[in-house]
């Protein structure tokens, strides 16, 4: 039978130590501001205007009417401008004309464009500059280019709704929140080993599985706490709020169940941040493949527990996706995260034994 | 219930090949002090660590104030205090906050911190983080962790180890009033005076067997060299030493022309240590 006199009496412990712990009290209070200050430094609208560089000798006529919203067009003196101007990035791509294009036009032969552009541009962005240039030949000509232009729409079709970098942040520092105090929890639990106080608590009349309760609490509600504060100030919790917080309570669980295998091989602090740090960033791909989409290959990345957290978040968040859309993800994170607690918690009861 | 504290019987512990336990069996009656004396890697430790539930025992049985070591360890734990020869105190809470974390899980009722901690000598200072203690006081606040729960039976591991001898006196003056208590005391140390002079009985471990148990005197009677060492100056101002093996029929003799020789300058008697009686014992020192 569970007693929660001493469960509370250990959380209790736990949270004191952890608050006079200066390192962890204070990345936990100015890493809170950080993140709510990065956030708020994210912009809160996406520029869709496409910019494209032209060196045209005779402009012409259709590139007047051409440009619009969406599109700026910036003119070059020559092509060697224009290359530039690509390669630094003033423009996402550029178009050189022939001196002669009106005219070879008028004799209905096939004049030959130069399109330059860097080779790291993004897929949609070259497929958006292929689609205008096909657009601009067929309004001067009256005939298509010779070319097919497919247009193969990737992940989402965000089409006129773009989602602001803040927004796309989001899932990425409410992770990062969570990673942090699984950090402060793995080291209490390595000092506790390291310094032989989990002997002094074993001699008294409470049991191992106290200890883990009490340490899965403490970590559980750090990690939880935290997080739903940051949701609450950058309005992640605007949309189904019971569907984010049940998330955010299972992402909590996983990362304590980790918490627990890092403390359980650990020495001491070093080896927590070690660990830690090694921990991070493979837990961390999933966010950064959401605000770098198409950066990381995706079928390893579904093998990362922390992928179908932060897909979670960032679909309910951005896409107002509800429990029905990501029931499945749901069950996933779950899996996860007893798997992992389970994990850490034989590892550790070794440790401890 | 049992008339003893502590009573073991074939206690056995291994790890993989190794045998650090083996088949020992003692008795400790309660109010009684004994002494556990044996060189590193004796088997001390991990006796200990099964008496006090750290370890299940791989064979035979204990049972403490008349209950299994093994079954019921969370009630003998209830009953037994534990002072570890390592300082493993939360070191970022103050002694006082130590104490009533500890009093709160033993669930001890209207428990007294400040009181304590003046009997252990460190009132004044219970606010203060354990990380700022000096090694003496650390251990002060060790002992006064392990009295929290008013416990039966109180296993103490060198308690005294590396402490300057006024806190050393300090520290066994406290195991001594827990004795007049009717504490039972499992006193595990490498300092043979200790033992000697806190401890009803004495058993000696070695190689995991218990190979002496007994109380001090009756060893160093049965081991221990008995003789008169004198030392006398005789009419030409020199300096002698004379020594006088007792319980033999010289004996009155030897006293005789001793006392008739010269100047007694000292006389005493000769009896063997603990740790003589260990070497003789085991063929090796304590350390």
């Amino acid at each position: 039978m569970i007693n929660f006199h001493i469960i509370k009496t250990l959380v209790a412990k736990e949270l004191k130590l952890f608050m006079k712990n200066r390192f962890f009290a204070l990345i936990t209070v100015l890493g809170m501001f950080f993140y709510i200050l990065v956030y708020f430094l994210m912009p809160k609208t996406v520029n869709e205007t496409l910019k494209l560089g032209i060196y045209a000798p005779t402009i012409p006529p259709i590139l007047e009417q051409f440009q619009g919203e969406g599109l700026k067009l910036d003119s070059f003196d020559s092509e060697e401008k224009l290359k530039n101007a690509v390669l630094q990035g003033k423009v996402s791509a550029g178009i050189a004309f022939p001196v002669d294009f009106m005219k070879i036009i008028a004799t209905g032969e096939r004049p030959t464009l130069k399109l330059f552009i860097l080779s790291n541009l993004p897929s949609e962005v070259k497929s958006a500059v292929e689609l205008m240039l096909n657009e601009l030949i067929l309004m001067q000509t009256g005939h298509p280019l010779s070319v097919e232009v497919k247009q193969e729409i990737l992940g989402y079709d965000m089409l006129g709704k773009q989602i602001p970098p803040r927004k796309l942040i989001i899932p990425l520092l409410a992770f990062i929140l969570i990673l942090t105090e699984g950090w402060g929890l793995a080291t209490l639990i390595a000092e506790e080993i390291e310094k032989k106080t989990i002997q002094a608590l074993l001699v008294t009349p409470i049991t191992i599985r106290d200890i883990f309760i009490a340490k899965g609490i403490t970590g559980t509600a750090l990690a939880f706490i935290q997080v739903t504060f940051f949701l609450i100030i950058t309005g992640g919790l605007s949309k189904e709020p019971l569907l984010i917080l049940t998330t955010l309570m299972m992402g909590a669980i996983m990362i304590t169940g980790f918490s627990f295998l890092i403390g359980s091989v650990a020495k001491d602090f070093m080896s927590v941040l070690g660990w830690g740090i090694i921990m991070f960033f493979g837990m961390s791909f999933p966010s950064f493949n959401i605000l770098f989409p198409g950066a990381i290959i995706t079928d390893w990345i579904k093998l990362i527990p922390s992928y179908y957290l932060v897909e979670t978040i960032y679909r309910v968040i951005n896409y107002g996706y509800g429990w029905k859309e990501v029931w499945l993800y749901l069950i996933y994170i779950l899996a996860f995260s007893i798997g992992l607690l389970l994990l850490g918690t034989l590892s550790l009861r070794r440790r401890f034994q | 219930m049992s008339d003893y504290a502590i009573l073991a019987e074939n206690l056995s512990y291994w790890y993989n090949s190794l045998i650090a336990v083996d088949h020992i069996s003692f008795q400790v009656e309660r109010g009684e002090v004994l002494g556990f004396l044996g060189p590193n890697g004796a088997g001390k430790t991990t006796t200990v660590k099964m008496l006090i539930g750290l370890l299940k025992p791989k064979a035979g049985k204990a049972t403490m104030l008349g209950m299994d070591i093994s079954t019921e360890v969370e009630k003998v734990q209830n009953k037994i205090g534990v002072c570890f020869e390592v300082t493993n105190l939360y070191e970022q809470m103050s002694a006082l906050e130590n104490l009533n974390f500890f009093a709160q899980l033993f669930s001890v009722k209207n428990f007294n911190g400040l009181e304590l901690l003046k009997r252990v000598g460190l009132s004044g200072r219970e606010k203060e983080k354990v990380e700022n203690y000096s090694k003496g006081m650390k251990q002060r606040l060790m002992i006064a962790r392990s009295l929290v729960n008013k416990p039966e039976i109180l296993f103490l591991d060198e308690p005294t180890a590396g402490l300057d001898p006024v806190s050393s006196e300090e520290i066994r003056n406290i195991i001594l009033e827990e004795k007049k208590r009717g504490v039972t005391i499992f006193l595990t140390t490498h300092d043979m005076w200790e033992a000697d002079k806190l401890s009803d009985k004495v058993a000696f471990i070695d190689r995991g067997k218990i190979v002496a148990l007994d109380a001090p005197l009756n060893l160093k009677q049965q081991y221990g060299k008995r003789a008169l060492i004198a030392k006398i100056q005789n009419d030409d101002g020199k300096y002698e030493e004379k020594e006088i093996t007792l319980d033999t029929p010289e004996t009155p003799m030897g006293i005789s022309n001793l006392l008739q020789k010269g100047k007694i300058i000292t006389l005493h008697s000769e009896e063997a240590t603990l740790e003589d009686i260990f070497i003789k014992i085991t063929g090796r020192g304590l350390l």
